[in-house]
């Protein structure tokens, strides 16, 4: 892809979550019980996925990295995972945000909310290792025995609701909680949410690819993604 | 059963070697002890408050002992490139791998001989089969996956500093229901059996992984 390509995406992805934002703050209907707060569950929700989605890439980026010595799906891996962690990050401080009005604290020892610091934990491990790791073969194959153990956390965020006994609220999406126009925004906020989150992935991918160019020690400007000169 | 011996041979040189030099269980055995102590100072501990204290303090004091105990299971590899040439003979990168694993778990166990009868007295808190029953469970995964972290942290930089960040994320599921299970067997509520198949079904997990992933994290 061109620079203009990458550009054009990007803007794409921005201009999604404009229009996003507009939905739920213009179209959804305010909550009758937690009021204005309820909006935060929009952002919040598509957050988790985008990252959940994100971590799935990073396992199937592993996994085909240590089967085929594959050097894209690391790469791939890679960019997921910083995706991913971010992602992660916007789920735990809107979580937070909406939890004090609604809880009376930013925290509390749940099991969803403490599934989801591991997980945030683990993918920041995962990056460190990334970066202590000697760069090429010895980083690719730590980091996807990592991203592969760490997945483990996934299926134990998304099923602490159930299993354990909780205060996080459970899933209204699957169960027909939402009326309608809450639906609607839910869905098209998600939409556009995976959608930033595929285009930052594409980016950083670009990114890590012009960085593996690179011999040992520079390091990519933001310039960069442009096609490097011979 | 060649993979079996040579986890053996692996783990018994861990052990005769330990045994004749006798460094690390002593130091983990005073670690323990100290980590009581410590937990004294920072809980303000009575005869009422320690049954409550006491299976935290346990699982607290088991981590960190796990932790200096599987780093150094490789540290002393890497430095003297002892690790390199075993994996250039013909022994499979998973059976040596389980017998690293074998050894550091052994000398855990040890160190849990020490732990678990000072917690006693020290605690008032009854020591039982179940007890053990459930510390040796976690003992079998939390072995594997350190393990694993540990082959991979010694041949990195900072290797200190990045272990516990890998290991005690993906420990949770064994201190979440080996807690439970040592809480019901100090005397808690609840049904012991579904701690402990929980705690079975972990290790099955964890076991299969660390045998999959062995070969990544030795063979470099």
């Amino acid at each position: 892809m061109t620079r203009r390509r990458y550009e054009l995406a990007a803007a794409g992805a921005v201009a999604l979550m404009l229009l996003a934002a507009g939905a739920i703050f213009l179209y959804a209907p305010t909550d009758a019980l937690q009021g204005p707060v309820q909006r935060i569950f929009y952002l919040h929700v598509s957050s988790a996925i985008a990252a959940f989605a994100c971590f799935s890439v990073v396992l199937v980026g592993g996994v085909l990295y240590l089967w085929k010595e594959n050097l894209a799906a690391d790469r791939v891996a890679r960019a997921a995972a910083l995706v991913g962690l971010v992602f992660t990050t916007v789920t735990l401080v809107m979580g937070m945000e909406w939890a004090k009005p609604i809880w009376g604290v930013y925290w509390t020892w749940d099991a969803r909310l403490t599934s989801t610091l591991v997980l945030w934990i683990i993918y920041a491990g995962y990056l460190l290792v990334r970066r202590l790791a000697t760069p090429g073969r010895q980083a690719a194959r730590f980091a996807a025995v990592v991203g592969i153990f760490g997945f483990a956390d996934v299926p134990i965020v998304y099923g602490s609701v159930s299993w354990w006994r909780t205060i996080h609220p459970g899933p209204v999406v699957l169960n027909d909680a939402l009326p309608p126009a809450m639906l609607a925004t839910f869905l098209f906020t998600m939409f556009c949410t995976l959608v930033l989150a595929a285009v930052m992935v594409v980016i950083r991918y670009r990114i890590e690819t012009l960085q593996d160019a690179l011999p040992f020690g520079q390091v990519v400007t933001s310039a960069a993604v442009t096609t490097p000169q011979a | 059963m060649r993979s079996l011996r040579v986890a053996y041979a692996i783990a018994r040189k861990d052990l005769l070697s330990e045994w004749r030099s006798r460094e690390m269980v002593p130091a983990l055995a005073q670690f323990v002890v100290l980590a009581l102590v410590i937990a004294n100072f920072g809980f303000q501990i009575d005869s009422k408050n320690a049954p409550a204290i006491a299976p935290g303090v346990l699982w607290l004091a088991l981590v960190f002992a796990g932790l200096v105990a599987f780093g150094r299971a490789f540290t002393a590899e890497r430095e003297q490139h002892t690790l390199e040439a075993v994996m250039m003979t013909a022994a499979p990168p998973t059976a040596v791998f389980m017998g690293k694993a074998l050894g550091a778990a052994l000398l855990l166990v040890v160190c849990e001989a020490v732990l678990l009868p000072a917690l006693t007295l020290f605690f008032g808190t009854p020591l039982s089969a179940e007890l053990v029953i459930a510390v040796l469970l976690a003992t079998i995964g939390m072995s594997a996956l350190g393990c694993v972290f540990a082959a991979m942290v010694a041949q990195l930089r900072a290797r200190e500093l990045l272990l516990p960040l890998l290991s005690i994320p993906l420990w949770i599921p064994f201190i979440v229901a080996g807690g439970r299970a040592v809480q019901v067997a100090m005397g808690g509520d609840g049904t012991l059996d579904q701690a402990l198949w929980l705690l079975v079904d972990f290790d099955i997990l964890f076991l299969v992984l660390t045998s999959l992933a062995a070969r990544f994290v030795l063979d470099d």
